[in-house]
């Protein structure tokens, strides 16, 4: 048993200097109170939820480029035709040139509201079409690079000037660990609040934990995975769960993203130290009957924006202290396939939603569509770092000055101005 | 809200396999009574459970060996190593047709869609039956299966060449997918296997190859097949090259449910829709004027490319070996690979024989369907009725087979895997099934603990019987500090369970 099975690999760095920041949300009585920092040094940002689309979205139906007459002449069969008047099968548009497809209606309140951004033209500068090498360089914020092990969340995590030991500090969704977490920060990987306790002979739980405690404390390369587990069933075990009403009537879509998103919503509000989370929504790999207002493509879309939705809705007043970020490891080709659909290519849009979020526009250069604007194969180019936008929020939004750390080697970092602060 | 048909599997469909399962499954053999290395004929069911208890395996190669090649070593198993030696065991694992597996065999019976065409399935009023039989087929036989090495192999080459069940006609392709191309190339030269994949109506479908055509082709499957069938993302191609791979499998498709020149779910070459130009790919150069043949020399070519025989042997001594394969030993097996055709006994032998597979025990932590095979396989577990419990402890561990919706296959190393709610799960499960709290299974671990007289007896049996030999001091300390507080009697099942959360029990 030497061997190290586990992001413990990394060596623990501790929080080198402090902030101040104090909460003082009127909570529910059901919501324990708990204190993971020293009085005073509580994260000073925003809750970041990062959702990743696995599988590249196609940005170009996502949100449309209903001013550019080359997306036309490209998509004949996949187009979504131009925004119109009481048609719920049009673009819903955003600016006069950018409309959303008609199944992210949901967003279309948070875009007037003022909390969606879109950055469009954006993604990584890697050319690789191929999506585990994409998301590889994504979730380590590294492009081209594979030498670093771990991915940018990890490195914030270590890299802010603020301590949080709460084991719900950050929290992948979903059975494995996203790999934007690797560091030495603990994660908690989640699937199910409800199911998240030791489970087994009633009268003998006690002694099998605390047996299990000690077999986890043989200086196995387990070990610290247990002991997180053991803290995070303790700390969940005083929520609870089964009282849970979102705020503003919000609908999570009933699929795994939509509950991971209510879940997120539930840990954030109990306050228990939730910093990050990351969630996963997967179904984007559309080379084959994608379709335009109707089939595969338009049902994930309905769900991921009916999901940001929710969450916007369910956190209320608390969303003022919440940016969520969405990426994909590629968008796709912009010439449709012969098979309905659009193989791997390379920008793509990004959707930002919060309260501390400039929204209400769509952040682009936009590089155009015309053969000779067109990058590698025939792809929407990248006109955007997603780096850019992933700085700014850790920078801006969740506080945490040290961008050097979080993207080493990024020198050239743009300002783009779609969050405050 | 309506579920997009991609995650069908995640959601509805998956939770009824198990009551397919249990319900065509009235008694189940346990582990211990399927001997069949002699044996002739099964006796499914009817017999009394004994337990070998007697059988033990103290000598530290041949559990790590027989916990390599199965999906827990069993009594059994042990025994007919004493009986024949281990490498004459590996060899017989090898050679799978030489094992009895009547047994298992009889239990498939039990799955109506495994024998039916695709145009079968695809009338079934249940829509997900097929995905539910296959799935539940799949984890009987890794819990069953006489033949534990072809199970590895079958899920080695199943996550190898995925296909997610979930997408489109895979439902009801993908189990023509396993029982033609899958297991009986479990033990291919990988050139076969290839060449049976490329082919297969379910991948065709999966990589939408079935939709590429001169005038567009789909891409998707001429860049998976060199990313990860083949010659790997460091194989040296450019997006040129997967082009021109997509373009020389232009016309391998297969006949439509509405064809009425074929059967349904059936490959074939459409010549009309087959781009006839002359490609280049890497240093293969087609001449214009080929037909079929274009995308067999891509197939050959690939096959016998170096980066192919680098790749598929850092694959395998992932899986036998550790999650990061010495060099020396993934080189060593390349040059085995290429110097027996891809042959893939012929690796897997070198594999066996080689020191750092030797060395290499506590290198490989177990992934959920293993933990859970294990469990089951070890603990005599019998399913006995309706077990919507196991289902949703099968999907809360995290590996529902076939539904993983990237071609890459379930990922192969620990780092994915020792998450803390994959071990809070793992110890639930193993505390719940030893105490039978899941609804529909059964463990009576009274019988496996029938000659121990004393507390220090019963967790020594048990960790011989699920470890293979008695825990080092130090664990076993802590075990016998529980067992011996309070009535042994009353905590046999907590003390099995504790053995199955114990980190000595996560690896392979």
């Amino acid at each position: 048993m030497d061997t190290k099975f586990s992001r413990r690999d990394f060596m623990k760095v501790a929080a080198t200097s402090m902030g101040g920041w104090a909460v003082s949300s009127a909570l529910p009585s059901w919501m324990p109170r708990m204190a993971f920092a020293p009085d005073g040094v509580e994260p000073p940002g925003d809750l970041l939820v990062v959702i990743f689309q696995r599988g590249g979205m196609d940005g170009l139906n996502a949100v449309i480029p209903h001013g550019d007459a080359d997306y036309y002449h490209l998509r004949t069969s996949l187009a979504i035709a131009e925004p119109s008047a009481g048609s719920d099968k049009t673009g819903i548009d955003l600016d006069g040139f950018f409309g959303l497809h008609p199944s992210l209606q949901p967003l279309k309140d948070l875009w007037d509201e003022k909390a969606l951004a879109i950055v469009h033209a954006a993604g990584s500068p890697d050319p690789t079409h191929s999506h585990f090498d994409a998301m590889d360089y994504m979730e380590r914020g590294t492009p081209g690079e594979k030498t670093i092990e771990t991915g940018w969340i990890g490195r914030h995590l270590q890299s802010a000037p603020w301590q949080n030991t709460s084991p719900f500090r950050a929290i992948g969704m979903g059975g494995i660990m996203q790999a934007s977490l690797r560091g030495p920060i603990p994660v908690t990987t989640l699937q199910s609040i409800a199911d998240f306790h030791l489970q087994g002979d009633t009268s003998q739980l006690a002694e099998i934990r605390k047996r299990l405690e000690s077999l986890y404390s043989l200086g196995g390369s387990l070990d610290a995975d247990a002991k997180d587990t053991f803290d995070a069933v303790d700390l969940l075990s005083k929520i609870d769960i089964s009282h849970y009403t979102p705020t503003g009537n919000a609908q999570y879509p009933q699929t795994e993203y939509g509950m991971a998103l209510k879940q997120i919503a539930q840990i954030s509000k109990a306050d228990i130290g939730l910093e990050v989370a990351c969630v996963d929504i997967g179904g984007w790999d559309t080379h084959n009957a994608e379709g335009a207002t109707d089939g595969d493509m338009p049902k994930l879309l309905n769900e991921l924006g009916s999901g940001l939705a929710a969450l916007y809705t369910d956190m209320g007043g608390l969303a003022r202290k919440m940016t969520i970020v969405t990426m994909s490891e590629f968008g796709r080709r912009a010439q449709e396939n012969g098979s309905g659909g659009t193989d791997h290519g390379h920008g793509n849009c990004m959707f930002i939603v919060g309260g501390g979020v400039n929204g209400g526009k769509v952040y682009t250069q936009w590089p155009g569509l015309a053969p000779n604007q067109l990058y590698g194969p025939g792809d929407l180019n990248v006109t955007t770092d997603y780096r850019d936008v992933l700085a700014e929020i850790v920078q801006k939004r969740v506080k945490n000055p040290n961008l050097t750390q979080v993207f080493p080697d990024y020198t050239e970092a743009k300002t783009l101005g779609i969050v405050q602060g | 809200m309506t579920i997009s048909r991609r995650d069908f599997i995640k959601t509805s469909g998956v939770f009824a396999a198990f009551a397919a399962l249990s319900a065509c499954t009235p008694q189940l053999p346990t582990a211990a009574k399927i001997t069949g290395h002699s044996s002739g004929t099964s006796s499914v069911g009817t017999v009394p459970l004994t337990i070998a208890n007697s059988v033990t395996a103290d000598d530290p190669l041949t559990v790590l060996t027989l916990n390599r090649i199965s999906f827990g070593p069993t009594p059994e198993m042990y025994a007919r190593v004493n009986q024949i030696g281990l490498d004459a065991f590996i060899d017989e694992q090898l050679d799978p047709q030489s094992i009895n597996d009547d047994a298992t065999d009889q239990l498939m019976t039990r799955f109506p869609t495994l024998t039916m065409t695709p145009a079968q399935r695809l009338q079934l009023p249940q829509f997900s039956q097929p995905i539910q039989e296959l799935i539940a087929a799949t984890i009987l036989r890794q819990w069953h299966s006489n033949r534990q090495l072809n199970e590895v192999m079958v899920d080695f080459w199943s996550n190898h060449f995925n296909i997610y069940i979930g997408k489109t006609l895979c439902r009801v392709l993908k189990t023509d997918d396993d029982l033609k191309v899958i297991r009986p190339n479990a033990f291919a030269k990988f050139g076969d296997i290839l060449n049976a994949s490329a082919h297969s109506p379910a991948m065709l479908i999966f990589l939408d190859n079935a939709e590429s055509q001169k005038s567009a082709p789909n891409e998707n499957y001429g860049r998976e097949l060199m990313e990860l069938h083949t010659i790997s993302v460091n194989g040296g191609y450019t997006q040129k090259d997967v082009t021109e791979v997509a373009r020389a499998f232009t016309g391998w498709t297969i006949y439509g449910p509405k064809s009425i020149f074929g059967e349904f779910g059936t490959y074939q070459f459409a010549e009309r829709i087959h781009d006839t130009g002359e490609k280049h790919i890497l240093d293969l150069d087609i001449p214009a004027g080929g037909r079929e043949d274009d995308g067999v020399k891509v197939l050959d070519m690939l096959a016998h490319h170096p980066m192919a025989a680098q790749f598929i042997s850092t694959k395998l001594a992932r899986r036998f070996v550790s999650d990061n394969p010495d060099p020396a030993l993934v080189s060593a097996l390349a040059n085995v690979f290429t110097q027996s055709d891809g042959d893939t006994r012929a690796v897997l032998k070198a594999i066996f024989q080689s020191d750092q597979f030797k060395n290499s025990a506590g290198q490989k932590f177990k992934r959920p369907l293993e933990f859970l095979a294990s469990t089951l396989r070890l603990t005599g577990a019998t399913l006995a009725g309706q077990s919507q419990q196991l289902v949703n402890h099968v999907k809360l561990l995290g590996q529902i087979p076939f539904d993983w919706q990237f071609p890459n296959g379930f990922p192969d190393t620990a780092g994915f895997w020792a998450t803390t709610s994959g071990l809070l799960e793992r110890w639930n499960f193993g505390n719940l099934l030893t105490s039978n709290k899941i609804n529909g299974v059964r463990v009576d671990v009274k019988s496996l603990t029938a000659d121990a007289q004393s507390a220090q007896d019963v967790v020594d049996v048990l960790s011989q019987r699920f470890l293979g030999s008695k825990f080092p001091d130090d664990a076993r300390s802590i075990l016998l500090d529980f067992a011996s507080s309070g009535d042994l009697g009353s905590k046999l099942a907590s003390i099995a369970g504790l053995i199955l959360g114990s980190p000595h029990f996560q690896v392979r």
